[in-house]
């Protein structure tokens, strides 16, 4: 006796249902080949009778065939926008944005104030100097754009100053970096307001920092002017709110000061960068042979070259530039790995790194799984078709 | 030309002893590279602290003498006002006490000077200060400022010059009281400092240790981009397409 050969791949394709999407199958329908096949629990649910608490079958076959349970097929419903309309208080935030992109502080900074906001209904208002993107997602109901027209932080602080005076906010929060550090000391000798500087933690009754070389926490409920140091709050994650631009309120800044005669900032020579300070780091792994070839592409592209360990023990790049655990342990934006394998000891270098972009020849790499653009090539022949690119548009 | 560099009562991280903060003796050192004639100032109770910093290249100290808790500013104002100096340069956070760094800037403000936050490189021609500015990323920003100014000083600076002890027992103290001006008591409450733990965003908190290295070492963004044998040109293309659109990369000439 011989039983008919099943194809399960074609069975389940049969049962594939329409729609956009990820694959879906209906996996309750008969199959088309093969045994019958019985669901025990759905043909005693389609005899029950409707309307007691007692179960009650109707085998009379009076309730008809099985009917099919139907699946949504349509895509998961947009997040809905949290709109907050009348808000009780106001907690202005003034992130840093450098690009017009939330820096992670800045989304920390975003975090800490949704939940001072959240704990009476109030509303975060991001007060912004230029456009900044993903405001919404990132927990801010309102956004004032305010005037920045000079990069002298004295002339946005007194910007700050005035819109601190006519929109009495409950907080105002800013980050404990470079800049935020340094205009929220220059608005609070301005306006006199005390100043709650690097809290480690924040809440709406409790804000901590410490002080006297970290022997001494003070703590107390926030003031007005806060600044949140790095990794003390999580980002929001929750629905996105609906950054609604408002406009600015008026008033009159003073003058700039008489005493600042320009401000303007110096490039930067990105190869004589240290690694850990670098924005933009091209390193280059086993995978490369031409090393001349390597270094004018980090030249050509403006970035700031290291390389994987095992370069560094073939002397191939100086020690100074090896990225990983026993490397420096970088702190860029951007990584872009050539030739690099991914190994634990490499990854944890570039763990804080955003995005990071890998050419290998090995789809399975890991360091292609940790790429935002993997490219699977020979860098070798990536890197000329790169330089060439860039010449010919200096070029144009 | 005639700098002051402002000395906080300061103590040694780990140790706990009398000892400047580090971005005060890079201070001085600035201020040697511009001119002889440079004094500290210190306004507060004791100056074992700015007493050592005589060691690190200082002449001359002014010791402006207070209360314990009282403010130090009205006295440092008073005392800057009446040496009239060019230049002053403070730490970038005090040795000891709140620590929060605000000294420098009320002083800004109550002087009605420039204030430069954080430079690390100083020159003087014609009156004129040109500071550059330390910024994250080694990013440099150059200020070109009228004197008398303020400048902060950032832990990128050169280092200090080592201790002499020669030098730290010739440096000459002039002693003089201060401006009493007590502190209202609304003062934040402490306590021994706890170390926080950092938080980071991942879904990994309390998970199993290889969860955790899987956070620790993957992207925190949206699967990315792969593509299998592109061209070199088609990969060199995409490359600075993406590099452009995270914009760590400057537009190409001739477009937007
Ligand atoms: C205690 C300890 C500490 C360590 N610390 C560090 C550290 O700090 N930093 C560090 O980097 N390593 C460190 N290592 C070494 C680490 O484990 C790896 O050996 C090393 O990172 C591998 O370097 P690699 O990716 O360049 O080389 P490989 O692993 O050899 O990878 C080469 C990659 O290049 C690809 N490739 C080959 N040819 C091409 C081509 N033509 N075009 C494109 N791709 C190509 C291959 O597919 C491969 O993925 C440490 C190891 C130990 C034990
Ligand atoms: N009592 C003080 N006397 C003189 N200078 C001070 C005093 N307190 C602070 N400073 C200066 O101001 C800087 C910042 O101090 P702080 O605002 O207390 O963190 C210090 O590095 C000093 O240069």
């Amino acid at each position: 006796m011989s039983r008919t050969r099943r194809d399960p791949r074609e069975e389940r394709e049969a049962r594939r249902l329409a729609g956009s999407g990820r694959p879906r199958w209906r996996l309750d329908a008969p199959p088309t080949s093969g045994r019958l096949r019985r669901d025990p629990r759905r043909e005693i649910d389609a005899l029950r009778v409707a309307g007691t608490t007692r179960l009650r079958l109707d085998r009379t076959g009076r309730a008809g065939p099985l009917a099919l349970p139907t699946i949504d097929t349509a895509a998961v419903a947009a997040p809905t926008i949290r709109i907050v309309d009348d808000p009780a208080y106001l907690v202005t935030v003034v992130p840093d944005a450098p690009g017009g992109r939330l820096a992670p502080l800045d989304r920390q900074l975003l975090g800490a104030a949704r939940t001072l906001a959240d704990a009476g209904g109030g509303a975060v208002l991001v007060l912004s100097f230029g456009q900044i993107d993903g405001l919404g997602a990132a927990g801010a109901d309102r956004i004032v754009a305010l005037d920045a027209e000079s990069g002298d932080p004295s002339a946005r602080a007194a910007a700050l100053a005035i819109a601190l005076a006519a929109l009495q906010p409950r907080h105002m929060l800013l980050p404990e970096s470079a800049g935020g550090g340094d205009l929220a000391r220059r608005l609070a000798a301005k306006t006199g307001e005390a100043l709650f500087a690097g809290a480690e933690s924040l809440t709406a009754r409790l804000a901590t920092r410490p002080a006297a070389n970290r022997r001494i926490e003070q703590r107390g409920a926030p003031p007005r002017l806060v600044t949140l140091a790095p990794d003390a709050h999580l980002p929001h994650a929750g629905a996105p709110h609906e950054a609604r631009a408002i406009a600015a309120p008026e008033g009159r800044a003073d003058a700039p000061h008489t005493g600042i005669l320009s401000i303007e900032d110096l490039p930067v020579a990105a190869d004589a960068l240290p690694l850990a300070e670098a924005d933009f780091v091209i390193s280059a792994g086993n995978g490369i042979t031409d090393f001349e070839l390597f270094r004018a592409l980090a030249r050509a592209l403006g970035a700031t070259p290291g390389a994987s360990r095992m370069v560094c023990d073939a002397g191939l790049m100086p020690r100074a530039a090896q990225v990983g655990a026993s490397g420096t342990v970088l702190e860029a934006s951007c990584y872009f790995a050539l030739g690099i394998s991914g190994a634990p000891q490499h990854l944890q270098g570039v763990a804080r790194c955003e995005h990071v972009v890998a050419v290998n020849t090995d789809l399975h790499a890991a360091m292609v799984e940790r790429a935002g653009l993997a490219i699977i090539a020979d860098a070798q022949q990536v890197m000329p078709a790169l330089i060439a690119l860039l010449t010919a548009e200096g070029e144009e | 030309m005639k700098a002051l560099v402002l000395l906080s009562d300061g103590r040694h991280p780990v140790s706990g002893r009398p000892a400047p903060a580090g971005t005060e003796l890079q201070a001085i050192a600035l201020a040697r590279g511009l001119t002889e004639e440079v004094a500290g100032l210190y306004a507060g109770p004791d100056a074992a602290a700015a007493r050592t910093a005589l060691g690190h290249g200082l002449a001359r100290l002014e010791h402006r003498r207070l209360p314990e808790g009282d403010d130090p500013l009205p006295s440092l104002a008073a005392a800057i006002a009446a040496a009239a100096p060019d230049l002053v340069l403070a730490g970038r956070r005090a040795g000891a006490g709140a620590q929060t760094g605000l000294v420098p800037y009320q002083l800004a403000e109550a002087l009605g000077w420039p204030l430069v936050p954080d430079v690390v490189a100083l020159t003087v021609a014609d009156g004129v200060l040109e500071a550059v500015q330390a910024l994250p990323k080694g990013a440099r920003r150059r200020w070109r400022v009228k004197l008398p100014a303020l400048v902060t000083v950032h832990p990128a600076a050169p280092v200090a010059a080592s201790f002499a002890i020669g030098m730290a027992r010739s440096g000459h103290v002039e002693d003089a009281p201060g401006i009493d001006a007590p502190q209202d008591g609304t003062a934040l409450e402490e306590r021994p400092y706890r170390p926080r733990p950092r938080l980071i965003a991942s879904a990994a908190a309390g998970a199993s240790a290889a969860e955790r290295l899987k956070a620790a070492t993957q992207s925190a963004g949206p699967g990315g981009r792969v593509m299998v044998d592109p061209t070199p040109e088609e990969a060199a293309r995409a490359i600075l397409e993406h590099l452009r659109a995270l914009g760590v990369l400057k537009p190409a000439p001739g477009r937007d």
